[in-house]
């Protein structure tokens, strides 16, 4: 099979949420930053931005949690030569491109038509991706371990979407202490401290992708993808 | 035994037995204890914990109700959807039992059991509060903010999470409702046009304000009626009792209506 119709299958499998996730995701960023009945310049790029930050990476990883378990004859998977965790690990790829490609052509809109300066703590244009890099792979490393250890889509869209929200509801809370301001998902938009911004973005890079690991472990053991699972 | 009765029984017993209904509440509490400034820790702490025991209680069902729906919608949301997924479906609907009363059954059904690990968090931690502060009167308040201020949100939320994810896939389901969630009951008034402490508003403004005389853990919050320079304040009158319950019928009838909505596209399919 030529790689591209690989992919392309890939990029089937991952479903119409990984496909309208994203750009519904800016859309309803933008409305709401639209909707705002005082506009000052500054409120308006926090909630494009904000839109970025965290609508964004929940669509992603929402779509990430439900990557495992989709699939209706696993052990089929299990026969061919390309182990199932690579083939899963391709899909993430596939939607975390297709998620960065939204953003991207969203950052850049932003930053040419003047909306992203005019957020103090944009961090520039190049090193401000971050602003929905980090998030988006912290968040989906989360989505995509949780569906390895739980193998039920519900539970770990219901992981990812609760770990949000709290941080959402607890802003302040969380960011009382370092070990919560480095995890931080919305460093950006609601950081509590501007000079932890950096760490904190590298460390959700980081927490993602050591999640990414330990879920291409568990996935390992194929009496686990073949068991009963929390239907 | 009716058909309704039998698929209520049967979803129940099959969701309450499910791990991921116990471990996805039980992490959220688990988190919820870490990070400070929630009233889990709070309410133990002589020094932090509200004077009134009514206070107490109703502000831990806000909480509570805030996060915990979360989880629940999103378990909630593959449960019709489901059953043509695994080809149930066909098989349920040749049988002489009606579709109407099937889904109802799920529905309750489903939605109880989802409910149960939230209805003990939520006792335990009333019941433990009451004991400590020796005032068993916050039991019978607890029992009253659950009866008006968290079922009926949680109906809106089950009504919503069965039958939308027959128009779009369940992930997006999800996330939409995540930013709903955060954006009708959380966001305010004076941010953004929102439903936050209109009549609907799934975390019980109305009823929390006349029934409950509560307004926050501090006593500063607003949590019904009109807001100054915001949008939307037609949907604001200023509370009375009676508009308390119509607050509660309203998130009812919506969820009725949703409910229906779910039933007329399944039928439409299986046509």
């Amino acid at each position: 099979m030529r790689p591209i119709t690989l992919w392309r299958y890939e990029a089937r499998r991952t479903g119409w949420a990984a496909v309208l996730g994203p750009p519904l995701a800016v859309a309803l960023g933008i409305a709401a930053a639209l909707a705002y009945p005082e506009p000052s310049d500054t409120t308006t790029a926090r909630i494009l931005l904000g839109g970025l930050e965290m609508a964004v990476p929940l669509a992603a990883a929402v779509v990430c949690s439900t990557l495992i378990g989709q699939d209706p004859a696993r052990e089929v998977q299990l026969t061919v030569p390309t182990p199932y965790r690579i083939t899963l690990l391709r899909r993430m790829i596939v939607v975390l491109s297709w998620t960065a490609a939204v953003a991207v052509l969203a950052a850049a809109v932003l930053i040419v038509t003047g909306w992203w300066a005019r957020w103090p703590q944009n961090h520039g244009a190049f090193a401000g991706q971050l602003t929905w890099l980090a998030p988006m792979l912290g968040l989906s490393g989360l989505g995509f371990a949780a569906g390895a250890v739980l193998r039920s889509p519900a539970a770990a869209g219901a992981i990812v979407t609760t770990v949000w929200a709290i941080q959402q509801f607890f802003a302040d809370a969380v960011q009382e202490h370092l070990p919560g301001r480095l995890l931080y998902l919305f460093a950006t938009t609601r950081g509590a401290a501007t000079d932890d911004w950096l760490a904190n973005r590298l460390v959700l890079v980081g927490a993602g992708a050591v999640l990414v690991a330990l879920a291409l472990i568990l996935l390992g053991r194929p009496e686990r993808l073949i068991s009963e699972e929390d239907e | 035994m009716t058909a309704f009765g039998a698929s209520l029984r049967y979803e129940f017993r099959m969701q309450v037995r499910k791990r991921s209904v116990w471990i996805v509440p039980a992490l959220t509490l688990v988190l919820f204890v870490l990070i400070g400034g929630s009233l889990l820790r709070d309410l133990f702490d002589p020094g932090e914990r509200p004077l009134d025991p009514r206070t107490g209680v109703v502000g831990l069902a806000v909480q509570l109700h805030a996060l915990l729906a979360i989880g629940f919608g999103c378990l909630l949301a593959d449960r019709l959807v489901r059953d043509d997924r695994l080809g149930v479906a066909p098989i349920l609907d040749a049988t002489p039992a009606s579709p109407a009363a099937r889904l109802l059954g799920k529905y309750l059904g489903a939605a109880a059991a989802t409910a149960v690990p939230i209805a003990l968090a939520y006792f335990g931690f009333a019941a433990a509060y009451a004991i400590d502060i020796g005032q068993p009167v916050a039991m019978a308040w607890a029992l009253a903010a659950f009866a008006v201020v968290i079922v009926p949100g949680l109906l809106l939320v089950a009504a919503f999470a069965l039958a939308v994810p027959m128009i779009m896939p369940a992930p997006l389901f999800r996330v939409l409702f995540v930013g709903y969630w955060l954006w009708g009951n959380i966001v305010s008034p004076e941010m953004m046009p929102t439903l936050a402490r209109t009549l609907f508003h799934p975390l019980g403004g109305y009823p929390l304000d006349v029934l409950f005389d509560f307004h926050g853990i501090d006593g500063e919050d607003t949590w019904a009626g009109p807001v100054a320079g915001a949008t939307l304040n037609v949907l604001r009158p200023d509370p009375t009792p009676a508009l308390a319950l119509l607050s509660i019928v309203l998130l009812l009838i919506v969820s009725a209506a949703a409910l229906a909505g779910g039933h007329v596209l399944r039928a439409r399919r299986i046509r």
